[in-house]
């Protein structure tokens, strides 16, 4: 990565950087160390407490610390990578800052660092910008997608240091008041200290495997007029669940209830109400051509099967207009361009 | 003030759901479930606060504010081009795609089955660069045109080098000088790391050693000149080295496209295919390939396949490539897509229709050819007969400085290096651009605007958009309805919640958005003078010293236009500091 050789630290049972292993690791590669790369709050979660120790030793070993800003909505206001003991970190203008995702981008990842490293700020051919010693160009246009950096400047603008602090302490909240509802049904991996989680938590899926896997949990949101939560990262068969400072109490609820219902429909298929391969989950999403077909075959009904819960007859219900696609076909038969017009169905 | 705040719009819980919240959890406040949360070791000492930060604005002050410092930035006319060109967004793609929340806040479409919309959208994205770059495969699109080519490289070099044994790799890529000087640029932060060896140099004379993995021609060149580059690829092809061209989009409208002449792979911009400039973007890039390289191209490429009820149905294919599921050994690791900009390239090719891209680019050839008599006709010496929409002039400093400082009286603004003046034309262009540009040289326009791209040979006969996707919606109505099919397919924000991990996908604000497509934001050069995006320099300097604040750091690059490009930036400097720094010696030999 970047011409460097990687090193991956060891996590404990907690989920946390295996502190023992950093410093061995550290010692073992200490005339080749050049930094740690490091997400915080962890991509668990969780405000890890040793975090100032673990760049301490990087820094020990002559090493500097590169924080992930992925999860900077947890941090702003309440600490910052430079509290951490970070030397440099990117933010995700399109996450913490307001700018939207664009369907799969734009976005904007400026970086932030200390005055060891300012002098190697990247520079550019057409603009007097950078450090001293700065690198070459990493993007085309001196300032990345500029036009977008307004967002960014809005939000903050408009919200000031005690509004985006709110933000950082209401996502926080708004998780946590969602871990609280969803636990007893779902179990939660990873928590700090005291059980309480970042901005973001996972939920664990392993023990319905036998019932069915975090995709089929994936694919039965959307009948529930839902996104599902980031899938099998970082940990295989759980979601992973950021609500973000923006939702309301109600629209968390509507959410869990959500969940909370589909763990029902899951305990319908442990009691042998439903078998295993034909089910909600299994043959979610339902569409509305299957749903409204003369023919319905299923062991459940159509209301089940697309109007689970009363909400979705209130305006909230959104129809997959496929259903389940199957992956394996499309790459064993690769066709990356507009097919004839006949076959858009 | 207003007593309307922001923050009341931006947080979800009103206060009565905040205490059932704070309730439910046990906690008496929210300072005491902080408390709980974050670490005592790493909290601030003191409450959080923006160095010179002069007040809170609610929504309608702020607007207000932004209108202040947008006066500071010169909407002029930019004939600049360097891989950015005026271009006219159609209103209903403005406004039913750019300002349209259904298109512009949904995620990455990983759930494809609530995706379905933006996917044919990107399909037909795929499908105009297939056709117009004569390669058979596409991928939805990367940053920019530099990253592109540097993608380009790393293929090359990993393809090529598959079988090397370790220090022995072919490890030189050839780079003609007449590439974009901000794409050389970015080959050389990405060559370093993997001890690729650029050589820059003038393609009619370069000569291949048994190290050269590949090479990168621009076409038209930075220069603006057309060149027939087939002897040079078919003796590349010979040599086993590989073949990039970066092409201008508009131009392959007339011009023979690379892949009808040996091109491995095809790069640029798609930003005038009605993407505002924006001071630099966002826009999205191409990345075009030959059957060769199908399992390799970086980035996301939308496939079809199709339904468990057998109908037929789309999603990104080949994602085992993906980073999210092989994490160490992706292809994909800082190739970032722009699927809103791609999104709005893509409708601009639906909405005009072959016939309409032709019609444009041969609009903007007419005038360079009228601009090229012109100039030629009042003594002034065209450097290249050979053009598409960039006409170029000699000039000494002190006509330079003469033609430039009339030039910028006037609100224009050309392209100037040692020897030289470029004017690059673009589907803006209006008689009263060549009158202009006709006073700031002290020419007179010609009655005639007919002109010829040059070479014959090298004139496009093939056909591109046939697909009947950009054939039938050319009517306002009819477009209107099309994007909204499309948009009715996936959910967005506009729909729930999306509680993406680690992903954050909170509001985006209507008044945050709004300004970006004003005219004092949207129609800036990157490389125009400085000091007519003072406004910009406001902005970029505020912004830098809030990041600053937020961080707790020193300094701030707001370069990277991705958080791979990021941590790509991060890495490097990390990488410079230690080598500057003679951690391991010179060569920074830990570093492989």
């Amino acid at each position: 990565m970047a011409g460097m050789e990687v090193v991956v630290v060891a996590c404990d049972e907690r989920g946390n950087i295996d502190v023992a292993d950093l410093k061995a690791k550290a010692e073992q590669y200490s005339d080749r160390l050049s930094c740690l790369m490091v997400t915080y709050p962890s991509t668990h979660g969780v405000f890890e407490t040793s975090i100032n120790e673990i760049c301490d030793i990087i820094h020990q070993h002559g090493g500097k610390v590169y924080m992930d800003g992925a999860n900077m909505n947890a941090q702003v206001g309440l600490t910052s990578p430079a509290a951490i003991g970070a030397d440099v970190c990117h933010l995700n203008l399109h996450k913490t800052f307001a700018i939207p995702h664009g369907g799969g981008g734009p976005g904007m990842g400026p970086i932030c660092c200390n005055n060891s490293l300012a002098p190697y700020l990247p520079g550019h051919v057409f603009a007097k910008m950078g450090g001293e010693q700065g690198t070459t160009a990493v993007s085309a246009a001196p300032w990345g997608s500029a036009s977008i950096l307004l967002i960014s400047y809005a939000y903050i603008k408009m919200l000031g240091a005690e509004g985006v602090t709110n933000a950082t302490k209401y996502a926080i909240l708004n998780a946590n008041y969602m871990k609280a509802r969803l636990e007893g049904a779902y179990q939660i991996l990873y928590t700090g200290e005291n059980g309480r989680c970042a901005h973001e938590m996972i939920v664990d899926m392993r023990p319905f495997k036998s019932l069915a896997g975090a995709e089929d949990i994936a694919k039965r949101l959307m009948d529930y007029g839902f996104h599902a939560p980031t899938l099998s990262f970082p940990v295989a068969g759980t979601v992973m669940i950021e609500p973000t400072e923006s939702e309301s109490k109600a629209e968390l609820d509507r959410f869990c209830d959500a969940l909370l219902s589909i763990r029902k429909e899951l305990d319908e298929i442990a009691s042998g109400d439903y078998s295993h391969d034909d089910n909600v989950l299994h043959n979610a999403p339902h569409t509305v051509e299957e749903t409204t077909a003369d023919n319905w075959s299923h062991p459940y009904t159509r209301e089940k099967a697309a109007f689970p819960l009363p909400y979705l007859r209130q305006g909230w219900k959104f129809w997959a207009t496929v259903g389940r696609i199957d992956q394996a076909y499309g790459d064993r038969n690769l066709v990356c361009t507009c097919p004839p017009m006949e076959e858009y169905a | 003030m207003h007593p309307d705040r922001f923050e009341r719009r931006h947080i979800g819980p009103s206060p009565g759901e905040t205490k059932e919240m704070l309730d439910y959890l046990g906690v008496s406040s929210l300072d005491e479930l902080i408390e709980q949360t974050v670490p005592a070791s790493i909290r601030l000492k003191k409450p959080f606060s923006f160095t010179d930060f002069e007040g809170v604005l609610g929504e309608f002050e702020y607007l207000g504010h932004l209108k202040e410092i947008a006066a500071n930035n010169r909407v002029m006319r930019n004939f600049i081009g360097m891989g950015y060109y005026g271009t006219i967004t159609p209103s209903v793609i403005a406004r039913n795609i750019f300002h349209n929340p259904g298109w512009y806040t949904q995620y990455t479409p990983y759930q494809a089955e609530i995706a379905q919309g933006r996917l044919e959208s990107l399909l037909n994205y795929q499908t105009m660069v297939t056709d117009l770059t004569g390669l058979p495969i596409s991928n939805a699109s990367l940053l920019d045109e530099g990253t592109a080519a540097s993608e380009a490289m790393n293929m090359f070099y990993h393809e090529k080098n598959k079988r090397a044994k370790a220090g022995e790799e072919a490890n030189e890529f050839f780079v003609s000088d007449k590439v974009f000087p901000q794409t050389i640029d970015i080959l050389r932060t990405r060559a370093v790391p993997h001890g690729i060896k650029l050589v820059v140099g003038d393609w009619k004379t370069a000569q291949f050693t048994d190290k050269t993995f590949g090479v990168l021609l621009q076409y038209p060149d930075s220069e603006g000149c057309v060149s027939d580059y087939r002897p040079f690829v078919e003796k590349a092809k010979a040599n086993g080295v590989f073949v990039c061209v970066a092409a201008d989009i508009l131009s392959l409208a007339l011009l023979t496209p690379p892949g009808e002449w040996g091109a491995d792979v095809a790069v640029g911009n798609t930003q005038r295919f009605g993407v505002p400039i924006g001071y630099g973007g966002p826009h999205a890039a191409y990345f075009a390939c030959s059957e060769d390289f199908k399992r390799q191209i970086p980035g996301r490429i939308i496939g079809v396949s199709v339904d468990k009820h057998g109908h037929r149905a789309l999603r990104m294919a080949l994602q085992t490539r993906e980073q999210h599921i092989r994490r160490e050994k992706a292809t994909s690791n800082i190739c970032t897509a722009q699927a809103l900009l791609a999104n709005m390239a893509a409708m601009y090719a639906v909405y005009h229709g072959p016939d309409g891209i032709r019609g444009i680019a041969t609009h903007v050839h007419e005038y360079a050819c009228a601009a090229a008599e012109m100039l030629s006709a009042g003594g002034y010496n065209v450097v290249h007969t050979r053009f598409f929409d960039t006409v170029r002039v000699e000039a000494d400093s002190q006509k330079m400085a003469t033609i430039r400082s009339k030039a910028e009286a006037a609100g224009y603004n050309f392209f100037y290096d040692n020897t030289g003046i470029q004017i690059a034309f673009d589907e803006t262009v209006t008689e009263r651009d060549l009158a202009a540009i006709g006073g700031i040289f002290g020419v007179q326009p010609g009655p005639e605007k007919s002109g010829s791209l040059a070479p014959g040979s090298l004139r496009r006969d093939s056909a591109y958009l046939t697909h009947q996707v950009f054939n039938i919606y050319h009517t306002e109505s009819d477009m209107m309805r099309y994007i909204k099919r499309l948009e009715n397919k996936d959910l967005s924000l506009m729909h729930s919640m999306i509680t993406l991990g680690s992903c954050t996908m909170k509001l985006n604000a209507a008044t945050e958005m709004m300004p970006v497509s004003w005219d004092e934001w949207a129609n800036m050069h990157p490389f125009m003078p400085a000091e007519y995006a003072r406004g910009y320099a406001q902005i970029i300097a505020e912004l830098e010293k809030y990041l600053c604040d937020v961080t707790g750091f020193d300094a701030c690059s707001l370069q990277p236009n991705s958080g791979a490009q990021g941590e790509y930036a991060g890495l490097m400097v990390i990488r410079a500091y230690i080598g500057c720094n003679g951690r391991y010696g010179s060569g920074g030999s830990g570093l492989r």
